[in-house]
């Protein structure tokens, strides 16, 4: 990596050996994942586990609650690195976050509302948070078509913010119909991956996959888009066409984990932001490199979150939080935002 | 000219009328006007107030207690009401606001003469609401096992119902040595190791031991842990990571939820791997009570209904 001229790494940055380095951090991570907890159960505990002996205790609490977690935590970065990418990619601004832009936000007041009609954060199906992303996506696509607005990363942010004050604020009020309600989304919204069951993990699973093979269809034509929209459409492709897929594609992701760990902001920067600093500006290397950063971010935030307030908690999405707006910062600040 | 004088002479007649009244009234009030020590300083109050506005959950339960007329009280944590321990005892009653929250308007509306406040009150509300009627927030430190029976008393004074209170107190104590003996006949000694654990949505909540029904289980016999999980200056609970769920296990464990019945609590919580392995669950030996009344509510109706709970509990057991 540190070798090429500085001329022509952009274009032909090899994505092997980022690849195989962030498949290692990954590695290292889902390893302190099941090591490291806020309880009792120490890391040479754990440890003997993994080696196949170690206390009935310590079986139970890496087997059945640090397991599940490190699994969801996986699937949810996947998702939202991706979904984040993909949207960056898309509306060819660096700060499109789903969280940041709404989708999430839309996601979550439709589980909001599920919660006041009485569903539990359990029985959660995975449907209502993919409905309310879509509704998110969509208006956040109505907000790129205003004048000048895709062109403008910032003002794009400005509107996202403005979409996600008002169904935050939504939220807030359905918060305040129903104390009961209150207590579940409050906890529901902040993020977490802690005590999940697997059985939501089934359930998020298959539009997972589709929009993993979605994502692999739209790849190609995603970077002929990126040559400009009559590039693409002169090596074949529809641009209207892939955008809608897009925001399927975004949509299914973004749901499936709000679904999962609740409205989970910044994972969706930080992700897209670290895979293109080591990938260049090519999309397809770029959504290659999130497929192993995004679950090591959200896994490293969900062990922070462990230890940080023990014998308690943090909610992962106060952690991704802290981790992400310094990101968001940079970006904004570093006076050259790359123009995808 | 002839019509100001008119109005000027009715004015004069209507103000003298008025002092000759209030001097009256004055008469009579000063003969048992009292100083309560409230949390902001003394309160001077008269006779028995017949309209009082609860802004904390032990003052309602007091009230109803010692028989006052409660035209007042806040909701009960997670609730959108009063507690349902108190509903009937409180009846029809106008909701003021929430424990943290004044509703103002809500208690100008209740036309209090007396307002009992929580001892968290800030003193910019004690001095708004001060405007209204007299404002007696406890002053009693929170979370020692006797500050039931203080605050009630203080409430009491304020009520100008001394008297009730101490009979009411009297019948709580008799219920504690009542259960006690239940609790010493049924379960062996030894065996009375006991936690409170909140459920809640992002998992369990361990409730401290100096918690209003944490030491009247305490004062029944049960020997109550919170394991130093529950940290200096955080009286009332922690929140604990599930890993850390089993060193609350005790024989017995009372667990609540803030607005679901008991049962429902219990089974919320059954689905949690990490809860359903305790070996109080396995031996069923946990209690699913309200959070409302086991974590929320203090007050001598209270005890009386939590010592029922517990009663029930300990007489249900097999032998």
């Amino acid at each position: 990596m540190t070798t090429l001229s500085p001329a022509r790494a952009v274009a032909s940055r090899a994505l092997f050996p980022p690849f195989v380095t962030a498949g290692l951090l990954l590695f290292l991570v889902i390893i302190a994942s099941l090591l490291y907890g806020a309880g009792p159960v120490s890391p040479s505990d754990a440890f003997m586990v993994l080696a196949g002996s170690g206390s009935e205790e310590a079986r139970f609490v890496v087997s059945e609650l640090r397991l599940p977690r490190t699994i969801i935590g996986l699937v949810t970065g996947l998702a939202l690195g991706l979904a984040g990418a993909l949207l960056q990619s898309m509306t060819r601004n660096p700060l499109a976050e789903p969280g940041l832009l709404g989708v999430s936000a839309g996601s979550g007041f439709a589980v909001a509302l599920a919660i006041l009609f009485g569903a539990s954060t359990a029985t959660l199906t995975s449907f209502v948070a993919q409905l309310g992303a879509l509704a998110g996506c969509a208006l956040v696509i109505a907000a790129t078509r205003v004048q000048g607005l895709g062109n403008d990363p910032v003002r794009l942010i400005l509107a996202g913010a403005t979409l996600t004050g008002l169904l935050l604020a939504l939220t807030s009020m359905l918060m305040l119909m129903d104390q009961r309600a209150a207590d579940e989304i409050r906890f529901w919204i902040t993020g977490s991956i802690a005590g999940k069951p697997l059985s939501m993990l089934q359930a998020t699973l298959p539009s997972i996959l589709v929009a993993l093979v979605l994502t692999i269809i739209v790849a190609r034509p995603l970077a002929a888009m990126a040559l400009g929209e009559k590039a693409a459409v002169g090596l074949g492709h529809h641009p209207g066409r892939i955008r809608f897929l897009i925001v399927l594609t975004v949509a299914l992701l973004v749901g499936s984990a709000t679904a999962l760990a609740g409205p989970l902001i910044f994972v969706g920067l930080v992700v897209p932001f670290i895979a293109r600093a080591f990938a260049g500006p090519d999309i397809r290397k770029t959504l290659w490199l999130c497929v192993p950063v995004g679950p090591a971010v959200v896994l490293a935030a969900d062990v922070v979150s462990r230890l940080i307030a023990a014998p308690a908690e943090l909610s992962l999405g106060v952690v991704t939080a802290l981790i992400g707006a310094p990101v968001l910062l940079a970006i904004v600040r570093a006076g050259r935002m790359p123009s995808l | 000219m002839s019509q100001l004088s008119n109005r000027l002479r009715s004015t004069l007649l209507h103000t003298l009328v008025a002092v000759a009244v209030g001097s009256a009234g004055l008469g009579k009030a000063l003969a048992d006007t009292r100083t309560v020590e409230s949390a902001y300083g003394p309160v001077e109050i008269s006779g028995q107030p017949e309209r009082v506005v609860t802004l904390y959950e032990g003052a309602l339960d007091a009230a109803l207690a010692v028989d006052a007329n409660a035209v007042g009280a806040v909701i009960t944590r997670g609730g959108s009401d009063v507690a349902d321990y108190i509903k009937s005892e409180a009846g029809d009653i106008a909701i003021v606001g929430a424990p943290a929250e004044t509703n103002i308007e809500a208690v100008i509306a209740a036309r209090p003469d007396l307002i009992l406040a929580p001892p968290r009150i800030n003193q910019q509300q004690v001095a708004l609401l001060s405007r209204i009627a007299p404002v007696v927030a406890s002053n009693v430190p929170m979370f020692q096992p006797d500050s039931w029976e203080r605050e009630t008393r203080l409430f009491a004074k304020a009520m100008g119902r001394e008297a009730e209170a101490e009979k009411v107190i009297g019948q709580v104590k008799e219920r504690i040595s009542e259960v006690a003996q239940v609790v010493s006949a049924k379960i062996p000694a030894g065996q009375r190791d006991a936690a409170l654990v909140r459920w809640m949505p992002q998992g369990p909540l361990v409730m401290a031991e100096g918690l209003f029904s944490a030491s009247l289980l305490q004062a029944v016999g049960f020997e109550l842990t919170d394991k130093d999980l529950v940290k200096e200056g955080r009286p009332h609970s922690e929140p604990l990571s599930l890993e850390n769920l089993s060193s609350m296990d005790q024989s017995w464990v009372f667990l609540a939820t803030l607005n679901e019945d008991g049962d429902k609590a219990l089974d919320a919580a059954r689905k949690s791997p990490a809860f359903a392995r305790l070996n109080a669950v396995q031996n069923d030996q946990v209690i699913g009570v309200s959070g409302q009344l086991w974590t929320s509510a203090t007050g001598p109706l209270a005890a009386l209904a939590i010592l029922d709970d517990i009663e029930a509990a300990v007489n249900n057991i097999q032998p």
